[in-house]
């Protein structure tokens, strides 16, 4: 079954075709990577499917629903998570309530019942709280439960953040470079993770990486893009022999 | 060191973080309800005083420090508060409700004003409500007899049940019980999604929006909330000062809410508190110490905005955390002693952030 289906999608900033024509579908428990050369438009393709930016042509259908017009706000709740390439968590908080804030995304209480926190939103805040130590064992995060963001390494971070993304109980999962500023050992974790996620929750994903690594290890197929338009799309063996691949990485 | 083993969930969202800080508050809660029947005349006014700054910074704070919004425009929900409440009183309304209705009636301004102003974001969005204070106190000017215009009128007295409203007493109550029940409220809100909302806004809209936040459904909510507690503290103010004209909220009076939550400790309900005790005690010390200045100095107009401002400035340098901070530092000091090590506290370097994607 497709997940998401992205037809001739098309943005350009000023003259700069960002992204130019690029078509794929995704399909349901699938690992499907985006890999190329700096400046090829990966990220913006995240940006397209997560609707921070307004597709200028082409159509983004969700489980059979178009969501090219849908608000950003409304992405998550439509089961399409992400995260961030250099992090972006609120950096105030501590790990526990940036898995909160993702949780409440199904709150059913109002303003007035939680001005008087009825019993209602206790109970409401227990579930959140149980859901959340889930997420924190699966990832490991036991011990930085109560600590500040603005207090981390990198790497917990970045641990973080997949934690967090994974709190919104997504389908889609988003990830823009997940292994980038982490070491051999960290992005080795990371590669189990990325599978235990797509095994053993069900999750689908779409990746951007450079990792060769981590990316041949789990990803089931790989769209290689250079400057916005797509060179192909196959096994990571077929996409990284292609001639027009190595062409882009090396040069003529 | 104190240390504290959490055994069941609910203690991650208490509103105290152990017993020995609970009964710390209840210690001062019974100080604070014997201190009218001790204290002279003139201190219960004062703390009375306070009080109402403090409701008044926990508007300010939730938007400022929660929510990220800036506004400098804040006196105008105070005069709208305290216009409403005392028109209402003039028509018969009793006092209680009279109160409820001027804190709806300034949170209902502020959702009209948010949705048009947050539109805008930073510096524009302050000077977006700086104009809307100046609106506001054109328009009251011009009110008539209705407002008093330009001359203002007399806060009437109230009588209930042979108890009067302003005696400094049953007025020291008064405030005591709403500023409880605003920082009851507040705290509430900010361990549930609804305040979780807010600071995520705070701190990365970006995140906040692929969280699922809708991030002007909540700016409006946060403005409007903020707005309705200032009012309330201006609808008590009133009373406070007895006599009301256009001129008694300007933009100082914006200018030293802003203040109180800087200075206090943007992000923090001890802070609000902490600035209170500030902008109300600054000018009380600026009074005393002008004695001792040389003539020069002490007859100068504008001394007071001076110290004000001057004080300010070296908070933003010295001390970005506020008063509250600093004590968080004074505690883990003596908690920690003699393992203290300045360096807890310097400001990390920061990772690079994903470049702003609007």
């Amino acid at each position: 079954m497709t997940l998401l289906v992205a037809d001739s999608i098309s943005i350009s900033f000023g003259g700069v075709k960002a992204v130019n024509q690029v078509s794929f579908a995704v399909k349901q428990g699938e690992l499907f990577s985006i890999m190329g050369p700096n400046g090829a438009g990966k990220t913006t393709v995240l940006n397209l499917i997560s609707r921070f930016y307004d597709v200028d042509e082409g159509n983004l259908t969700f489980e059979g629903e178009d969501i090219t017009q849908v608000k950003t706000h409304q992405v998550a709740t439509k089961g399409i998570a992400r995260t961030f390439q250099n992090t972006e968590l609120f950096e105030h908080e501590t790990v526990l309530s940036n898995l909160l804030i993702a949780h409440q995304q199904h709150k059913n209480t109002g303003l007035f019942s939680e001005m008087f926190f009825l019993p209602k939103v206790k109970r409401q805040e227990l579930s959140f709280r149980r859901r959340a130590e889930d997420i924190i064992d699966l990832l490991d995060l036991q011990g930085y439960r109560d600590q500040m963001i603005s207090s981390l390494p990198f790497g917990i971070r970045k641990v973080t953040e997949l934690a967090r993304a994974l709190s919104l109980e997504p389908k889609l999962l988003l990830l823009d470079e997940p292994s980038s500023g982490l070491n051999p050992e960290e992005t080795e974790d990371l590669s189990f993770w990325i599978e235990d996620i797509k095994e053993e929750l069900g999750i689908t994903i779409i990746m951007v990486e450079h990792d060769m690594n981590l990316l041949s290890q789990v990803s089931d197929r790989v769209l290689v893009m250079a400057d916005g338009s797509e060179l192909t799309t196959g096994t990571p063996e077929e996409a990284t022999s292609h001639p027009d691949v190595i062409k882009a990485y090396l040069g003529d | 060191m104190l240390f504290v083993f959490k055994t069941a969930y609910e203690q991650d969202f208490g509103l105290f973080k152990h017993a020995i800080q609970r009964n710390c508050y209840l210690v001062l809660l019974v100080l604070l309800v014997v201190a009218p029947f001790v204290l002279e005349r003139f201190y219960i006014g004062e703390l009375s005083e306070l009080f109402i700054w403090c409701i008044a910074g926990t508007g300010l704070m939730l938007l400022v420090g929660y929510t990220g919004l800036v506004s400098l425009g804040h006196a105008a929900f105070m005069a709208l508060g305290a216009y409403t409440n005392v028109i209402l009183n003039k028509y018969g309304v009793p006092f209680p409700i009279s109160i409820i209705l001027a804190a709806f009636f300034s949170g209902a301004c502020g959702l009209v004003i948010g949705v048009a102003a947050l539109r805008m974001t930073g510096i524009y969005l302050a000077v977006a409500t700086l104009a809307f204070a100046y609106i506001v106190e054109k328009f009251i000017g011009q009110g008539g007899s209705f407002t008093g215009g330009h001359r203002g009128f007399r806060v009437e007295n109230f009588e209930y049940f042979g108890v009067y409203l302003n005696d400094p007493v049953v007025f020291y109550i008064i405030c005591l019980i709403t500023l409880l029940v605003t920082l009851w409220l507040l705290g509430n809100l900010l361990r549930s999604p609804t305040g979780r909302a807010f600071v995520a806004i705070r701190d990365s809209e970006i995140s906040a929006q692929a969280m699922g936040i809708d991030l002007v459904r909540y700016k409006t909510l946060s403005f409007a909330l903020s707005a309705g507690i200032t009012g309330m503290a201006g609808a008590l103010y009133a009373y406070k000062i007895g006599y009301l004209y256009p001129e008694t909220f300007t933009i100082f009076t914006s200018i030293k809410l802003l203040m109180l939550v800087v200075v206090g400790g943007l992000g923090s309900m001890h802070g609000i508190v902490f600035g209170a005790m500030f902008i109300s005690l600054l000018p009380q010390i600026i009074a005393l110490v002008r004695d001792l200045l040389p003539i020069w100095i002490s007859q100068r107009r504008g001394l007071e905005p001076f110290v004000f401002g001057s004080i300010l400035i070296a908070f933003l340098i010295f001390e970005p955390k506020g008063i509250y901070g600093r004590w968080v530092k004074i505690r883990l000091f003596f908690s920690q002693f003699p393992m203290y090590r300045k360096s807890t506290f310097k400001r990390q370097k920061s990772f690079l952030r994903t470049e702003r994607v609007h």
